[in-house]
């Protein structure tokens, strides 16, 4: 095994292609130890292949990857003895409980005291607050109770990887809270790899992300460095008098790149571009006020989340349309 | 699930871990098979349906000659033994097929298969598993049971014990065609993604495979087509004709041919 760095997932050149149809293609990712790595991409962008590619449920059609420095083909066995794994549409034996299904799982990984494992189900029972419902057959279970068994099932066993398909789509949002709450606390003891398409989610929790689109790796960077380097700095700024004077003069400035307005109700708005965000932090509400001709109502900095990233990223949205 | 703090996942998980928990046993193509057997035999053992099994099983192979005797259908000459093997063969094979139809089939289609197989748990012992818990099932409801009961039915009607040795022999011969079906029922499950095909298959070599060896008498060498009434002469203790062995030894090859084919071939399937 490969301890020279803290990569817990590595693949190289991944590829999967079902029947023709390529649903992967030359995929490089990297996945740090203690990391939360959101993993997103349109529908059937290959989130869910490359998942089970990852866990030996399905064989890549070429290249390679490697958990915990294991390969994922060849010691499929020790990479899942080490993992925790959410399947997107989790399902399990019906007439079991709770409890039953949490002793089944922890049996794959552990012997030992019966008092030692029982004492593990309920930990981990009470983690995804099920306790009251341990001990009800599955099948009684509502959409999100069904999801905190899957959250439980998933890390009966101390993962050091937790691998989650989609874990909050199919919740509400305070089922999301909760669940994403969850994945915070797990963070200091295990890697969390998980895939969405609920951007809020993965702005809120994630540190590094990889995007996904039409089976192809577009973008994979800490969060801050993407939503840093894809695009311009913007300042907005809502302005009252002569604002064409003004607009003229903080166009000819070196370091503004482009001034865009439009009339909001009774004022006028901007939307100035800068190449150098230090210079118009400091600058630009001084330039923009040098003359008398305005009144400055707002003054900010557009705040591009990764919801713009991403709709840039995947050609503005238009997956599947073209 | 409630946002309240949780303070047993502060401490170190791994820690925890070693202090009260082991690795458990079985790695390799074994992994996992001790903890799916130990549920797959609870399917048969642990849940409600083993009273219905306990029931149902001796009413239909020990029930139907008691009722012909009862209503004088059977000469007194002839004893219950005789009707167990036809009915244990017959029955048990048809009980065999369906009892064994979702094994496979069923996992894969909820995803409980591949939810199975992303724990350390090797292909090869999700169908161990299966086949052997059916095979005990097989062996304890369908032949064991009613079989010892005929015992019981026989004396009382006979006054005499059954020769026991010749007896367990045409048990075993039972249990060799349910166990014939049963890796075919395996096989056709990993093979196919529905019902339909599995049912048919399995049904056409048990009523088509009697009707054609009824036109073509080598499918007997081949085929068990005719292992009630074998089970039934080794019982006897009479001499089997040389197809009658030859479709004793071609049935249990074809069952480890079934067996082993379902593992190759389920090895390489994709979830």
């Amino acid at each position: 095994m490969n301890t020279s760095n803290s990569l817990v997932i590595e693949t190289n050149n991944l590829s999967k292609a079902f029947r023709g149809v390529q649903a992967l293609t030359g995929l490089n990712l990297m996945v740090q130890q203690h990391s939360i790595f959101g993993f997103l991409g349109p529908n059937g962008a290959g989130k869910t292949t490359t998942i089970k590619l990852l866990l030996g449920l399905s064989r890549p059609t070429a290249g390679s990857g490697q958990i915990f420095g294991y390969d994922i083909q060849r010691e499929s066995t020790s990479i899942r003895r080490r993992i925790g794994y959410l399947a997107q549409d989790p399902r399990y034996y019906e007439h079991m409980t709770a409890r039953e299904t949490l002793r089944f799982t922890a049996h794959f990984f552990f012997t030992g005291s019966r008092a030692g494992i029982e004492e593990r189900i309920q930990e981990t029972l009470r983690l995804v607050g099920l306790e009251d419902k341990a001990d009800r057959p599955i099948k009684s279970f509502s959409g999100g109770e069904r999801q905190r068994l899957g959250i439980a099932q998933a890390q009966v066993n101390y993962p050091d990887l937790l691998i989650l398909d989609e874990p909050a789509a199919s919740l509400d949002p305070q089922g999301r809270h909760d669940v994403l709450e969850v994945m915070e606390r797990l963070r200091k003891h295990t890697t969390v790899f998980y895939s969405t398409h609920i951007l809020s989610d993965v702005q809120r929790v994630s540190d590094t992300v990889a995007i996904l689109d039409h089976g192809k790796l577009i973008s994979q960077a800490p969060i801050e460095e993407l939503l840093n380097s894809n695009s311009k700095p913007i300042y907005t700024l809502g302005l009252k008098g002569e604002t064409e004077k003004a607009r003229q003069r903080i166009a000819s400035l070196p370091w503004v790149v482009a001034v865009q307005t439009k009339p909001v109700n009774n004022h006028i708005s901007w939307e100035v571009t800068v190449s150098d965000d230090g210079i118009a932090e400091a600058q630009l509400l001084k330039q923009v006020q040098l003359g008398d001709e305005v009144t400055v109502l707002e003054f900010g900095r557009m705040k591009v989340d990764l919801e713009d990233i991403f709709l840039t990223l995947t050609e503005g949205g238009q997956n599947g349309k073209h | 699930m409630t946002a309240q703090t949780h303070p047993q996942i502060t401490r170190d998980l791994r820690m925890a871990a070693r202090q009260g928990l082991l690795p458990a046993r079985g790695s390799g193509w074994l992994g996992g098979f001790e903890n799916m057997f130990r549920k797959e035999l609870g399917e048969w053992f642990r849940t409600r349906r083993w009273w219905g099994r306990i029931l149902i099983w001796p009413a239909l192979i020990n029930g139907i000659p008691a009722i012909f005797r009862a209503t004088g259908q059977i000469p007194p000459e002839i004893p219950d033994i005789l009707y167990y093997f036809q009915i244990a063969v017959i029955a048990g094979t048809i009980g065999m097929i369906i009892l064994a139809q979702d094994e496979v089939i069923q996992e894969k289609q909820s995803g409980t298969a591949a939810w199975i197989l992303s724990k350390p748990a090797a292909r090869r012992s999700f169908i161990l598993s299966k086949l052997l818990s059916d095979a005990i099932g097989a062996l304890a409801f369908i032949v064991v049971l009613p079989g010892l009961i005929i015992l019981v039915q026989t004396y009382l009607t006979t006054h005499q014990m059954a020769p026991l040795l010749p007896f367990l022999a045409g048990a075993g011969v039972v249990m060799l065609a349910l166990l014939f079906y049963l890796s075919l029922v395996i096989l056709l499950g990993v093979l196919f993604e529905s019902r339909g095909p599995l049912l048919a298959i399995a049904f056409g070599v048990m009523i088509g495979g009697m009707f054609a060896a009824a036109s073509f008498p080598q499918i007997g060498y081949v085929l068990p087509m005719s292992m009630d009434k074998i089970s039934l002469m080794v019982a006897l203790g009479q001499p089997l004709p040389t197809a009658d062995v030859s479709q004793l030894i071609s049935t249990a090859v074809l069952s480890i041919l079934f067996t082993l084919v379902a593992l190759w071939r389920f090895q390489h399937k994709e979830f």
